[in-house]
């Protein structure tokens, strides 16, 4: 009972409504539309490459720290797969070679941050800054092709003809890492590193060894993601996902991942997701402006805020 | 008639503590007053209060019999007071005219600064005090001790009437303190009001008129510098009887073997420390506030770098080069700051409390939620922790129950304890509480832990304590044990030079 009532006060209980209106609203707006198992696979499908960003980003942030470069850097590796797939590779080389790229970058994040002391939002904004250079200069201003089966299958294929490969992958991925925040000692050590790294490191947590595991996680997603949106377009560019960057770093934090750290967890990150995509779907299939779609995005993410800055402000 | 500052009837209480109770002296223009008293005597608040900062909770301070309600620091600025802290409240980016002039930069009818004006007036208020600083030169670039003589000449320009220091010093060489005083002796020829605190007890010998004591926030009396000696000061500051909050005290009377040697320590912070603990005992490790006490322990839990010498515990010698490996060896720190270093707030008190034995409470992969929910079930009862359920973050707890998480963390049924180390462990807990830590300290004791117990609070320390380790400036100074510890006899182990 008492946490029944709890749990009625909480944000996630906010944020579910929050979904649900959305979900009644356009459903009612688009004349059931919205509201079928197509538009569904639809909405899951767009979060994707989002969604893979979205669990990098949120596991840094709960540790207390951000990463700006993922969005980048996981383009360049994008482009770095597709040239290596050009140039003959056999396609696991070239996937584990641009998947160690996102990480190689994530480290040089981490030292910059935990060796020279470097503040992470400007180091992970300069790298983001050099990765899109390095993109440039890899790809050039064309498209290069990805045509190896295997790859478009991963960013393309649907099992029985129904449901995308990726999806499948998209929501393990969150489930694991779900899993791994709330039931592993690492995840734990995450929340208290980003609860207060001083009073962890005094119990015997290594909020350095955190940091890197972190920063090259969340520069492997980032590669994952930038190679899955290249084999969905059967082609890979230097725009990639470079927008993505801050669509995931939204959803993470609508969904109650705090900025500061130490709070929020992958469902809200995942519902916060759903949130963002539902909305924008929903404002596709009333046909409404996409310009208006970014406009309306940040108005939920200041929403969200809003709320979690009513809930502070009772606590004090 | 001269200036006359007054402080009538001043109290300020703090959750939990009375800092300030019934506060009343006078001081007038052209007399240099000290203002002593132990750590927590209430000195802080005092100047806090002075200079606008916090607002006393009873009485007033009044300027010539006028009441001064300050409700910013702005505003006690404005009435002529400039308070000197030991952190300085200078812009290191800007220069030295800038600076004295922070807040009233002279400036043309356009709005432009009037930099030759603002250079002219720094440059004569440079020269009455005749020191040898540009005008143009950036504080940042400074030493410390001309930094502290740009905060004068700022509080000088202000016109300010009432001048107090705190600790003024605390990082200043011997040939810097001698120009400081100077310039103090130049403030005070002005006719100004100077406030000097400081636990230096040859500095107030060397240039105050009279001195005030102040104890557990209560006024204790005025004593005129020429007339007074060392002695009487320390009395004076160590006051009234004790409680028998410690006489109750179930206390260990069997020591173990010997846990824990530290020989010849040194650190960037302290020197040539060495000392012994036995399975058992309570050491108590006192001194002034950044005597190196703090900086001892955490060197011995692996927090800080050692630079030489040698720990050794139960005979085998060990280097810990990180918390990790201190805890793995028995040993555990309750750190000084709860809230900074202690507690992860945001979180639950079982988590705060399984931190360091999360190995030991896992099921294959995964935490097994059911085992962490027992030790920290198992540490709520022992310590009475009140609270409905171990979910609560540790945010919602009271002082004193958030160091007993702490306290329940080191002494869970999954740790090893075999050194715990207290750092100010009822610094900011009301007195019932305190009385609770003792006893719980003294249990520690007793089931052969061995504890350092560090403390400011002088009755506190020779009270729990079985012997007494006296640290001054990274040194150790003395040794004292409880059967023949005064509070006069670590105080001036404290403070002697």
């Amino acid at each position: 009972m008492k946490e029944g009532s709890k749990f009625l006060k909480s944000k996630m209980f906010a944020l579910l409504v929050l979904l649900l209106l959305i979900v009644v609203f356009f459903t009612i707006a688009s004349k059931g539309t919205f509201f079928s198992l197509v538009n569904a696979r639809n909405i899951l499908n767009a979060i994707v490459i989002v969604a893979l960003l979205t669990v990098g980003a949120g596991a840094l942030m709960i540790s207390g720290q951000i990463d700006l470069s993922t969005g980048a850097s996981g383009t360049m590796c994008g482009i770095l797969m597709a040239i290596l797939l050009v140039n003959g590779w056999p396609w696991p080389v070239a996937v584990v070679v641009a998947l160690a790229a996102g990480g190689f970058v994530g480290a040089i994040n981490a030292l910059l941050i935990n060796e020279l002391h470097f503040q992470g939002f400007i180091a992970t904004m300069a790298m983001a800054s050099v990765t899109q250079g390095l993109s440039y200069a890899l790809g050039g201003a064309a498209s290069i092709p990805v045509d190896n089966k295997v790859v478009v299958y991963m960013g393309t294929g649907r099992i029985a003809d129904v449901v995308p490969v990726s999806i499948i992958a998209a929501l393990l991925i969150f489930f694991v890492y779900g899993i791994m925040l709330n039931k592993t000692k690492f995840g734990r050590s995450i929340y208290l590193v980003g609860g207060n790294p001083a009073a962890a490191s005094l119990v015997g947590i290594d909020p350095k060894r955190i940091s890197y595991i972190l920063f090259i996680n969340s520069g492997v997603l980032g590669s994952l993601a930038g190679c899955l949106f290249a084999a969905r377009l059967k082609s890979a560019t230097t725009t990639g996902i470079v927008s993505s960057q801050f669509a995931g770093m939204t959803a993470a934090i609508l969904g109650g991942v705090s900025f500061g750290g130490g709070s929020g967890g992958m469902f809200g990150a995942f519902v916060g997701l759903l949130i963002l995509n539902s909305f924008s779907n929903g404002m596709t299939l009333i046909k409404i402006s996409p310009y208006w779609q970014t406009f309306a995005s940040g108005a939920l993410l200041l929403f969200a805020l809003a709320l979690d800055f009513s809930g502070a402000k009772k606590k004090n | 008639m001269d200036t006359y500052l007054e402080f009538r009837g001043i109290g300020k209480s703090f959750p939990g503590v009375q800092a300030l109770d019934d506060i009343s002296f006078t001081v007038s223009g052209g007399r240099v007053c000290a203002i002593l008293g132990e750590n927590g005597a209430g000195k802080s608040t005092l100047l806090k209060i002075l200079s606008g900062d916090i607002q006393p909770g009873a009485g007033g301070v009044y300027i010539n019999g006028a009441e001064q309600r300050f409700t910013s620091p702005y505003q006690a600025i404005r009435s002529g007071i400039s308070v000197i802290y030991q952190e300085r409240q200078l812009i290191p980016a800007m220069n030295v005219m800038e600076n004295i002039f922070l807040g009233d930069i002279p400036a043309g009818r356009a709005g432009f600064v009037d930099r030759a004006e603002l250079r002219g007036r720094t440059q004569e208020i440079i020269d009455s005090f005749g020191l040898p600083i540009h005008p143009l030169e950036l504080v940042g670039r400074l030493p410390v001790a001309y930094q502290q003589m740009v905060e004068i000449m700022k509080a000088y320009r202000r016109n300010s009437k009432i001048i107090a220091f705190d600790e003024p010093t605390a990082s200043l060489t011997d040939s810097e303190i001698s120009i400081l005083f100077e310039l103090i002796g130049k403030l005070r020829n002005d006719g100004k009001i100077v406030l000097y605190v400081s636990h230096r007890l040859s500095e107030i010998f060397q240039i105050t008129d009279e001195i005030v004591v102040l104890k557990d926030g209560r006024f204790v009396k005025t004593l005129e510098t020429r007339e007074t000696d060392e002695q009487e000061l320390i009395t004076a500051m160590v006051g009234r009887d004790i409680g028998d909050t410690y006489s109750g005290l179930k206390r260990n009377d069997r020591y173990g073997e010997t846990l824990l040697e530290v020989s010849h320590l040194e650190t960037a912070a302290v020197h040539d420390i060495s000392f012994e603990l036995k399975s058992g005992e309570i050491l108590g490790l006192s001194g002034l506030v950044g005597a190196g006490r703090t900086e001892v322990v955490r060197a011995i839990f692996g927090a800080d770098a050692i630079i030489s010498g040698e720990i050794k515990l139960e005979g085998k010698p060990v280097h810990f080069k990180k918390p990790g490996d201190a805890i793995a060896a028995g040993i555990a720190l309750c750190p000084e700051d709860r809230k900074e270093q202690g507690l992860v707030l945001l979180r639950s008190i079982r988590d705060n409390i399984t931190a360091p034995v999360l190995d030991k409470v896992r099921k294959g992969l995964f935490l097994d939620k059911k085992a962490e929910d027992e030790v920290a079930g198992d540490a709520i009862k022992k310590y009475s922790i009140k609270t409905p359920s171990s979910d609560k973050p540790v945010l919602e707890l009271s002082g004193g129950n958030q160091q007993k998480v702490i306290l329940g963390r080191w002494t869970s049924s999954k740790m090893v304890t075999k050194v715990l180390i207290l750092d100010e462990p009822t610094k900011g807990i009301d007195v019932g509480t305190k009385a609770e830590v003792y006893r719980i300290v003294c249990d520690f004791a007793r089931d052969g832990i061995g504890v350092i117990f560090i403390s400011s609070e002088l009755t506190e320390v020779i009270n729990v304590a079985d012997r007494i380790i006296v640290m001054r400036n990274g040194r150790i100074t003395g040794e004292v044990r409880r059967e023949e510890a005064s509070e006069e006899s670590v105080l001036a182990l404290a403070m002697s030079e």
